[in-house]
């Protein structure tokens, strides 16, 4: 039987019943396209974070009290956080290579401003050593050495909170727990694109000096929260990390606390991506086998439907070979027309989620080609029981079946 | 010419521990241009004689010689090629494919031995013309009358010229005149020098053949031979 034959017949078959085509395909089809969501969405994750952190400080360090955790739940510990103080601070400037040392304090706030009250986080800091914000003021100045009542908020903090704009000169209440400072904005930060990789976004926070810091949290023991380190030369500065973990011991021998790279950093988010996408491939797979199963199950339907067809094939002169062959291709073509549904379908999803929900997604021709490869697959497989049920089907039977 | 010659033909079913036997040993000569009857009560065997003389199946022993060639040991793909393009088969029940067109119904035996497509077409509008169901092609078989379907049946059996046709009862579901229509193509086929195997049960119809075989337990009972008028 000539194959052009053979699509003739089974395209015959699809148009008489379907309904019960498109409800055996649609396994099929959900598992394309999630295989090319998931690699679409996993290549434009992969390609936006890679984008992120070419602009990414090579030289920084963070060192934290605790154990670092990115993304999952923070990392127990059996010790105490460490306490982090300017003896630290002494320590961390005198290793070798270190450049700078930014101690920082971060405390989630309210602020009030014109009898309206909003939430951020406010950060203390030791101006001097903050080179890198000194830099991004867009209005007014920065704060210096001997400020105390004054505070500089980020771009998102001065426009969006409140109803009315912040601007330097403004005053604005701030409150912690039952305690509370008021504060003259000096300064507003210039909008940053949102990197999502760092310590906190930058647009949301405001800072005020130590000093005030401590007041407001009304601590009589200040600790730093964290150290970002620059150093020297970016190139030394997995020795640099290994220096203050070791050196910080001194002071901290009971206590935890972690020193961390942009690039620790990055490879924590990287095993993040890599298990959304097994989990999306996950998803993907147990749909094809679903999809599979589903299909499946429609030819054994089909193939008892058609027994008397069979029977009458095979008394024609077909062979067990001509049988087998249909039936294939039948599973086969149902699995190349769903798998190009599936692949539109996931193009369109991954568009969807691209506009909606930020998630940045990249097609490419490889992933359609997964997609199809795996669906047509999937179904050939599936259709290999009905198909030799089919072909090994004794004719006199068949053809004596209602 | 000698086209069918079968020599102790016997067919034993096994049923669980059971051997039943069906056909006990059949002797039969078939010559080219025969047009014979094979007659019986249900059981008496005839049915499964026709499946084996129609290559539908094999026997437990015995040998079967069809047009110069030992078929007892042929294999299946075999005799599927045989099936394909030396018998053609009429059945009762006119086994006609409801999902596709009278037309493709016809062209079916010649798509599976790969003749193209124009030819096959050309050849099965010649055959619906020479069984007079040629307005009826585009038709589902399921939406034309009795008559009708088995004259498609027969110029399906035709598609590949065959040597043998075997009717499986092929007016049992015919009312009168249709049964005369068909009589009348079979033996016209007949006297186009066609060999057929006809099984019936109605004693009118026998009046078509050049001989009548009567079966009974597995046996053949008696042979006549009719002189054709």
């Amino acid at each position: 039987m000539k194959l052009y034959d053979i699509l003739d017949l089974i395209s015959i078959g699809f148009k008489a019943d379907r309904f019960k085509t498109l409800m055996s395909s649609l396994g099929i089809i959900i598992g394309v396209m999630a295989i090319v969501v998931m690699l679409s969405v996993g290549e434009g994750l992969y390609s936006g974070v890679s984008s992120q952190f070419s602009t990414l400080d090579l030289d920084v360090i963070h060192v934290i009290p605790g154990r670092f955790s990115f993304g999952g739940p923070p990392a127990r510990s059996p010790e105490e956080p460490a306490k982090f103080t300017d003896k630290d601070t002494k320590l961390l400037e005198n290793i070798p290579g270190v450049r700078n040392v930014a101690p920082q304090t971060s405390a989630g706030v309210i602020i009030g401003f014109r009898n309206t009250n909003a939430s951020a986080t406010l950060v203390g800091i030791d101006p001097e050593n903050e080179h890198d914000l000194k830099t991004k003021i867009s209005q007014g100045r920065f704060l210096t050495e001997s400020d105390y009542t004054s505070i500089v908020i980020g771009s998102g903090v001065a426009d969006g909170l409140f109803r009315m704009r912040i601007s330097p000169g403004n005053r604005i209440r701030i409150y912690y727990e039952d305690n509370y400072m008021d504060f003259r904005v000096v300064g507003v930060l210039r909008e940053e694109e949102s990197s999502g990789i760092r310590a906190g976004n930058i647009n949301t926070q405001m800072y005020v000096t130590h000093r005030a810091m401590k007041e407001l949290l009304g601590r009589e023991n200040y600790y730093y929260g964290t150290f970002q380190v620059t150093v020297d030369d970016p190139a030394s500065v997995d020795e640099v990390v290994d220096r203050i973990k070791l050196d910080l011991k001194r002071y901290h021998r009971d206590e935890a606390y972690d020193a961390t790279t942009a690039r620790d950093m990055l490879s924590s988010l990287m095993s993040i991506l890599s298990m959304i996408k097994y989990a999306l491939a996950g998803i993907g797979a147990i749909s094809l086998v679903v999809g599979g199963i589903g299909i499946a199950n429609v030819m054994m339907l089909t193939v008892k439907e058609r027994i008397r067809e069979i029977g009458v094939m095979k008394a024609l002169g077909a062979t067990t070979r001509d049988i087998r062959i249909q039936y294939l291709l039948e599973a086969g073509l149902l699995g190349v027309v769903s798998s190009i549904i599936g692949i539109v379908l996931g193009i369109a999803v991954s568009f969807a989620m691209g506009s909606l929900a930020g998630l940045p997604s990249t097609i490419r021709i490889q992933s359609m080609l997964t997609g199809l490869l795996f669906g047509a697959l999937s179904t050939v497989i599936a259709g290999v029981y009905p198909a030799n049920r089919a072909a090994m089907l004794d004719p006199i039977e068949a053809l004596r079946s209602e | 010419m000698r086209v069918i010659s079968l020599s102790d033909i016997r067919k034993t079913y096994i049923i669980g521990d059971a051997e039943l036997p069906v056909l006990k040993g059949i002797d039969l000569s078939i010559e080219s241009g025969d047009f014979l009857a094979l007659m019986g009560p249900s059981g008496s065997g005839k049915s499964t004689l026709m499946n084996i003389i129609g290559c539908l199946d094999r026997p437990t022993a015995g040998t079967y010689t069809l047009l110069d060639r030992d078929v007892s040991t042929a294999s299946e793909e075999e005799l599927a090629m045989i099936r394909r393009d030396r018998i053609g088969f009429i059945f009762q029940a006119f086994n006609l494919i409801g999902r596709i067109s009278v037309l493709k119904n016809v062209e079916l035996p010649m798509m599976l031995k790969g003749v193209p497509r124009d030819e096959r077409r050309a050849r099965a509008i010649e055959l619906l013309e020479s069984v007079g169901v040629a307005h009826r092609a585009d038709f589902s078989p399921l939406n034309i009358s009795g008559g009708e379907r088995q004259r498609v049946a027969i110029a399906r059996a035709l598609a590949n010229n065959p040597e043998i046709i075997i009717a499986d009862e092929p007016t049992g579901n015919l009312d009168l005149k249709s049964t005369e229509e068909v009589m009348d193509i079979l033996s016209g086929l007949n006297r186009e020098g066609r060999t057929i195997i006809m099984v019936t049960h109605n004693p009118e119809i026998t009046k078509y053949c050049n001989r009548v075989i009567r079966m009974r337990d597995g046996r053949i009972l008696d042979q006549s031979s009719v002189e054709q008028s």
